[in-house]
């Protein structure tokens, strides 16, 4: 017995301590959002210490406790599986979530709920890491789904704002839409195999069945934004800026990928999945990288962009190099993060304006910023020996090296050099050029609360692929060598992406179009996508629901079939029966015709 | 009506009602049902207003035409087989001529016309009289004849009156008419269970009794006669309103309530004869008698029935009249469903 | 049994002869009390069955529900003081009154070791309800609503009396306990087919299955608070418990007949969750969710496995305290702005944080979030089905995907966006009703701690 085990669940445990002493007074006092802060750094830190054992000796180990229920042959417990995954996303989510935090004491300090925003960014947390440390089916859907809760109860915090509440019910609409193949899969699991634990699946699934297999695509397609359930990320956007760094950087987003992930011993074998996958990464990450383009909002593009590059984590899982894509969800982490608190810095100092259009000539004002700005936009792009260039490159190169599905590959180059495209846009319409805000605007990038946390990630971004890249234990055979322009594809297609976006940019400022062609507003409107999906089907199902199910059947059909037809016929016959005049005449004649009847009918003929 | 006359009467009631149950000759049972009409109408005719005397016309000749008939039956029965004994029955056509003779008396469907239009015309109390005591000499000679009766003919008169009491019932207002209905529903399933078990028909008359008893003396309490007299019982005796509700439903046979014993012991009784049909038929048409009730019930005791300032002075004026019995009949007319094995055990 | 039965009838002396002040507090006191001892009835020591007596038992499948059966009275209790403050003293007697007898029946009719015992029971639940919905409803509607209640549920059960006496007849006891070493085969025969629907229908009615369900939507809205809370809580379950029970004498007609029914409730789970999305008025939407809970509980039953049996339980408890719990939450919110319509009833979280946050809570068991009970029944029930038709996932998702859109498009039309200006003096919350919020959510989750318990028998 070591620290190898205890350490971990401290770190878990210590996250839950503010959860606790929120129910005391101490709740009330504005130290609380330090607490929480802080514990999450010493969780951190305490987090280091598995890692570095893992680093070191290389050791995985499963903490099975406390048995939960067994039903027939199904034996649930609390399990945790500390493995290559869990142990190195867990410092990665504790460094960035401490981060932004920090920052968001600096940014959230008007709010009045501060400290219970600070709760809830830190149960989103705690969730996640349910998530990433579950052992079994069932402890990972409470962390899916407790990712999925606080992701609507954070982007809604605006609560007042009915773009908000729009907002979160959409992200929890489509994450439900994925939960559908989570429990599919559940259920498949459940009723073939009978165990939700890990292990045992993969002991037991040796032939890679494919529906199981389809609902986790599902579930990740939903949890990670990919294409067809894709909208409701840039809609996330209407959270506060530090709901927007914690949910693209470490958690949420990247759960979907992390379960795909885990499940790399069934899809390593399974080729139709593996293909589908590749395709599906492949699309979202050109899809959402044209929508990038011609977004105006600073927030919205950084989302673009984390859903492209979920779309190549998932092209990465596609090309069956799932350790690769967890290297990008690390690196990914640290840039992304960044990027969003340097738009929460900019959108902060310009009074909460978002659009670029109305930035502009921000160096000057704000050259922190600005540098942790480009420095996380070239991280993005993949420029060499920043963050990002350890995890894409690879990933590049698998690509290109890989005899899959080509097209694919096409579509995810594509993606990368409009990766630089919209980062270059970024970068002029911001930082350079003249300002075009109104000049009335209280600019102060001073507070350490906000430079701090910014120049941690900063440094992440520039030296953690490099650090990260170089401590995890490699899982696959990396490629020795490779032809020389298969190796500059990666860097060629970033730096074309440049050029084109200088291209671009000198012609924006001199050449105006009298009107949008129809390559710009396929970008602007997002691919028609919300127009069609987000009008049609709940257009479709809330009429439906209306007049069929209401009106049509509950309020017309069900209550004429079996009530009023009742009524009405016991009603006439009522009628029929107790109607008359009260003339004894008659009723001696019905006597008579009775008696009559009577007598024939039971004394002569029987 | 001069007290000693009133004695006569009501005793030539008792005593003509009792000749008929004890006697063992036709020509007794005959003569204890005239002279049980004969008793009956002056006494329905105690206020002398048209539609008592309408009532009482109406009454006197379909009882008389009742007895005719029923005299024909036993010369029948004499002719055929020679004697007079009460018991023995066996001429087929006097058999079904004397169950339609004491059909006719008993008000079953379809000789049922007379039923309400009498109750409605006389007062209450005489109402109680013409719906529980008259029905006993009736029912006492067709449990006696009970072997020999028409199975299809007695099953066809009951099922059609509990229909007709069920029906007849939704369409009235009148209290008097509602019970009249109510009654014919009841003797429906009197008459149902007679040639399977008897006993079940004088245990369902029994309940039957007490149920319309207690239900009458609520209404005599207040002298109510229309539903929207009914819905002032709050204002003169709140707690009549839950009593009043309480007995509705056990006269609709809900559970757990007396009403709900003669009908489970009935459908039990006839389910052991195979017969899973018409039970159900019969539980589901008492539905209907449950609907009226349930009209009464809200009118009085669930809601405020909508009511002129006028009509709520009621309260000034104390009930004067003594109900001894009311409460003990309340207490039978609900509380007796647990008792039912001693009921078995009695019939 | 008569531990639980006897201090429970002695509530009603308890009520009568209170002191005017108290008749709230001592009613609500003892009858909590009277539902901690109720506890001990999840000591099911063995695999059969707890026999106190020839009339009362207890087995794991009853236990639960009449633990949520005794916690439910002091919960209602709770709930409807402030509904019945403008009352005469006597009518709130009479309203305590009618609750405590709800209450004694509905612990006769889980206890009741004969099938007409339960029977008598099952149908005597109605009366007290029936005053209770039309004596103290609000609005006019509440006439036609308890018609429906008695008329819909009677139509449905009065078969089965007859079918009760008929298996008495054949088979000379009518004994929970011996019923299942002593029940004949059903063969499949069209007159058996008549028989299984005299069975069967009048728990599909309480249930209520699609197309007889129009009753519960009424009765739930009409009801006063109290009235609400113990259908949606303990009478829907009535329904459901008779079904696990008498299933076990249908086979193998239930193979044969369930199909329509079973097509039946899934389409009408489908159908009652999206009227839900266009409700308006919120206490129809949460008894049409009631409703669509329920249709998963009809074709659990119905599948008739093991594992879709312990689902259906599971479900039954947890939408049990639930649904009672987003009653009482509805019924706080009437209380302050008079009215149903969610639209008049905006943004509160701002007026009312603490009951927002029951709001939130209930809603998420609504929409079973993992690890809450809700979810190990609807993971049961969904599981289960999936493995009798893989196709039903499809149907079952639809339904996941719905219930959580119209549990939060409740939520957030309550509780989020901008407030109305009419609200602007609320009253502020009682701790009466955080005390009952609260007494729903934490067996909720301490329930989740160990579901075991109201699994119902685990074979």
């Amino acid at each position: 017995m070591n620290l190898f085990t205890s350490s971990t669940l401290l770190t878990l445990f210590m996250l839950t301590t503010p959860i606790v002493a929120s129910s005391t007074n101490f709740y009330k006092s504005n130290k609380y959002q330090h607490y929480v802060k802080n514990m999450t750094l010493l969780a951190f830190i305490t987090s280091l210490i598995p890692t570095t054992m893992f680093v070191h000796t290389n050791q995985e180990t499963l903490i099975s406790s406390w048995h939960w229920i067994t039903i027939h042959t199904l034996k649930l417990s609390l399990s945790f599986k500390m493995d290559y995954f869990s142990l190195m996303f867990m410092p990665v989510a504790l460094f960035i979530t401490w981060s932004i935090m920090e920052f968001s004491i600096w940014y959230m300090h008007s709010d009045p709920n501060i400290n219970q925003f600070f709760k809830y960014l830190l149960i989103f947390l705690i969730t996640m890491l349910i998530l990433t440390t579950a052992n079994n089916l069932f402890q990972l859907f409470i962390g899916w789904e407790g990712v999925g809760i606080m992701s609507f109860l954070l982007i809604g915090w605006w609560f007042g704002r009915s773009d908000a509440n729009t907002a979160a019910l959409q992200a929890i609409l489509y994450n439900r839409i994925g939960d559908i193949g989570f429990l599919l899969s559940m259920a498949w699991f459940l009723s073939n195999t009978n165990t939700w634990d890990l292990q045992q699946i993969f002991m037991l699934n040796q032939s890679s069945p494919n529906i199981p297999l389809m609902g986790l695509t599902l579930a990740a397609a939903g949890k990670s934004a990919q294409f067809g359930l894709h909208p409701w990320l840039p809609s996330a956007m209407e959270g506060p800026t530090p709901v927007s760094a914690l949910l693209h950087s470490s958690t949420m987003v990247v759960a979907g990928i992390f379960l795909l992930i885990r499940f790399y011993p069934l899809m390593e074998n399974n080729k139709p999945i593996q293909t589908m996958v590749l395709s599906l990464g492949a699309l979202t990450t050109l899809f959402t990288a044209i929508c990038a383009l011609t977004q105006n909002d600073i927030k919205k593009i950084i989302a673009f962009s984390t859903s492209s590059q979920l779309g190549l984590m998932m092209v990465t899982i596609g090309l069956n190099q799932p350790h690769l894509a967890f290297l990008h969800i690390c690196t990914h982490a640290f840039f992304k993060a960044m990027l969003f608190l340097c738009s929460g810095s900019i959108i902060h100092s310009l009074n909460n304006e978002q659009d670029i259009r109305k930035m502009g000539g921000l160096y000057k004002i704000l050259p922190f910023t600005t540098t942790a700005l480009i420095t996380g936009c070239l991280a993005l792009t993949g420029m060499p020996f920043l963050t990002g260039f350890y995890s894409k490159d690879l990933i590049i190169e698998a690509a290109t090296s890989s005899y899959t599905n080509a097209w694919a590959l096409l579509l995810t180059l594509i993606a990368t050099s409009l990766t630089a495209i919209y980062s270059t846009r970024i970068i002029f319409l911001t930082l350079l050029e003249q300002p075009r805000f109104p000049p009335l605007v209280s600019i102060n990038e001073t507070n350490p609360m906000l430079i701090n946390p910014i120049k941690r990630l900063l440094i992440g971004s520039i030296f953690a692929g490099f650090i990260l890249s170089n401590n995890m234990p490699p899982m696959t055979t990396p490629l020795m060598t490779m032809p020389l322009h298969l190796k500059l594809t990666a860097l060629t297609m970033t730096i074309l992406g440049f050029i084109l976006a200088f291209e671009i940019n000198s012609y924006s400022k001199t050449l105006k179009y009298p009107h949008p062609s129809n390559a710009t507003n396929f970008s602007t409107l997002l691919g028609y996508f919300p127009t069609i999906m987000h009008r049609l089907p709940p257009y479709l199902v809330l009429t439906m629901s209306q007049k069929l199910a209401t009106s049509l059947l509950d309020l017309t059909w069900m209550e004429v079939l079996l009530p009023k037809t009742t009524a009405h016929i016991q009603l006439k016959a009522s009628l029929l029966t107790s109607n008359q005049k009260g003339l004894i005449k008659l009723y001696f004649l019905s006597f008579l015709i009775t008696m009559t009847l009577t007598l024939v009918l039971f004394n002569y003929l029987e | 009506m001069n007290p000693f006359i009133s004695i006569m009467l009501l005793s030539t009631l008792i005593l003509s009602t009792t000749i008929v149950t004890i006697s063992s000759h036709w020509l007794f049972a005959w003569i204890g049902l005239e002279m049980n009409m004969m008793a009956i109408i002056p006494i329905m005719m105690k206020n002398p207003t048209p539609r008592a005397t309408e009532a009482s016309t109406k009454y006197f000749l379909t009882q008389a035409t009742a007895s005719a008939l029923l005299m024909l039956a036993i010369i029948i029965n004499l002719m055929h087989s020679g004697q007079w004994t009460v018991m023995k029955l066996f001429n087929p056509t006097a058999s079904l001529l004397m169950t339609m003779a004491l059909a006719i008396k008993l008000g079953l469907a379809p000789f049922h016309f007379w039923v309400p239009e009498v109750t409605q015309g006389i007062p209450l109390t005489t109402g109680l009289i013409l719906l529980t005591w008259q029905k006993l000499a009736p029912i006492s000679i067709l449990y006696q004849i009970s072997p020999s009766i028409n199975l299809h003919l007695m099953i066809t008169m009951s099922f059609l009156s509990i229909l007709i009491g069920g029906w007849g019932g939704l369409n009235q207002t009148q209290l008097r008419k509602i019970m009249a209905y109510s009654s014919i529903a009841h003797m429906g399933w009197m008459t149902t269970i007679l040639l399977y078990n008897p006993s079940l028909t004088m245990l369902n008359l029994l309940i039957y009794i007490i149920l319309t008893f207690t239900m009458f003396t609520l209404l005599i309490q207040n002298s109510t006669t229309t539903t929207l007299l009914l819905s002032q019982t709050w204002n003169t005796m709140p707690i009549m309103t839950t009593f009043t509700m309480l007995t509705l439903l056990s006269m609709g046979g809900l559970p757990p309530l007396t009403g709900f014993m003669p009908k489970w012991m009935i459908i039990q009784e006839l389910t052991k004869n195979d017969t899973l049909l018409l039970p159900t038929l019969m539980a589901i048409t008492a539905l209907l008698n449950l609907y009226f009730y349930m009209r009464l019930t809200y009118s009085t005791a669930l809601t405020l029935f909508p009511s002129t300032n006028n009509m709520k002075m009621k309260w000034q004026f104390h009930p004067t009249k003594q109900m001894t019995l009311l409460p003990t009949a309340i207490v039978l007319s609900t509380m007796l469903l647990p008792l039912t094995p001693m009921f078995f055990i009695l019939l | 049994m008569l531990k639980f039965i006897i201090p429970t009838v002695m509530l009603m002396p308890l009520t009568w002869l209170s002191k005017n002040k108290f008749i709230w507090i001592n009613t609500t006191t003892h009858s909590l009390l009277i539902s901690f001892t109720s506890l001990l009835l999840l000591n099911q020591f063995n695999d059969s069955s707890l026999n106190y007596s020839l009339t009362f038992f207890s087995d794991s499948l009853s236990a639960p529900l009449l633990m949520l059966t005794m916690w439910l009275l002091p919960l209602t209790l709770m709930a409807s003081q402030s509904h019945l403050v403008k009352e005469p003293l006597t009518r709130k007697k009479l309203y305590i009154t009618m609750l405590i007898m709800l209450q004694i029946l509905l612990i006769m009719t889980f206890t009741a070791t004969e099938l007409i015992m339960f029977y008598i029971t099952f149908e005597s639940t109605l009366i007290p309800t029936l005053i209770i919905i039309t004596r103290w409803g609000n609005q006019p509607e509440r006439l036609n609503a308890g018609l429906y209640f008695l008329f819909y549920t009677l139509m449905g059960s009065l078969p089965l009396l007859v079918a009760l006496t008929y298996l008495q007849n054949t088979l000379g006891s009518l004994n929970f306990l011996l019923l299942q070493y002593w029940a004949q085969p059903l063969p499949i025969s069209w007159s058996n087919t008549l028989m299984w629907l005299a069975y069967m229908l009048a728990f599909l009615v309480k249930m209520p299955l699609y197309g007889l369900h129009l009753w519960l939507p009424k009765a739930h809205v009409e009801a006063p608070i109290a009235g609400s809370m113990v259908l949606a809580a303990v009478l829907l379950k009535l329904g459901g418990y008779g079904m696990l029970r008498i299933t076990s004498i249908l086979n193998p007609m239930t193979e044969h007949m369930a199909y329509p029914f079973l097509v039946l409730s899934l389409w009408g789970m489908i159908m009652t969750s999206s009227i839900c999305l266009r409700q308006t008025d919120l206490k129809s939407l949460i008894a049409y969710s009631s409703i669509s809970h329920m249709a998963l509980v009809i074709t659990a039953t119905l599948i008739q496995t093991p594992w879709s049996y312990m689902g259906a339980t599971a479900l039954m408890i947890a939408h049990g305290l639930t649904s009672s719990m987003l009653f009482c939450l509805a019924n706080s919110n009437y209380e302050r702005t008079h009215s149903r319509t969610m639209i008049l009833t905006r943004g509160l979280q701002i007026f009312l944080p603490l009951m927002a946050t029951w709001w939130l809570l209930a809603c998420l068991a609504n929409l079973a979030l993992p690890p809450t009970i809700n979810l190990i029944g609807e993971l049961l029930v969904i599981t289960s089905t999936f493995s009798w038709s893989n196709l039903t996932i499809i149907l079952m998702a639809t339904n996941i995907l719905i219930t959580a859109l119209y549990s939060l498009y409740m939520l957030i039309m309550t509780q989020r966006g901008k407030h109305t200006h009419h609200i602007n003096n609320l009253t502020p919350s009682f701790t009466r009703e955080h005390a009952l919020m609260a007494l729903h959510i934490i067996p909720l989750l301490l329930l989740s701690l160990n579901p075991k318990i109201i699994l119902g028998s685990l074979y």
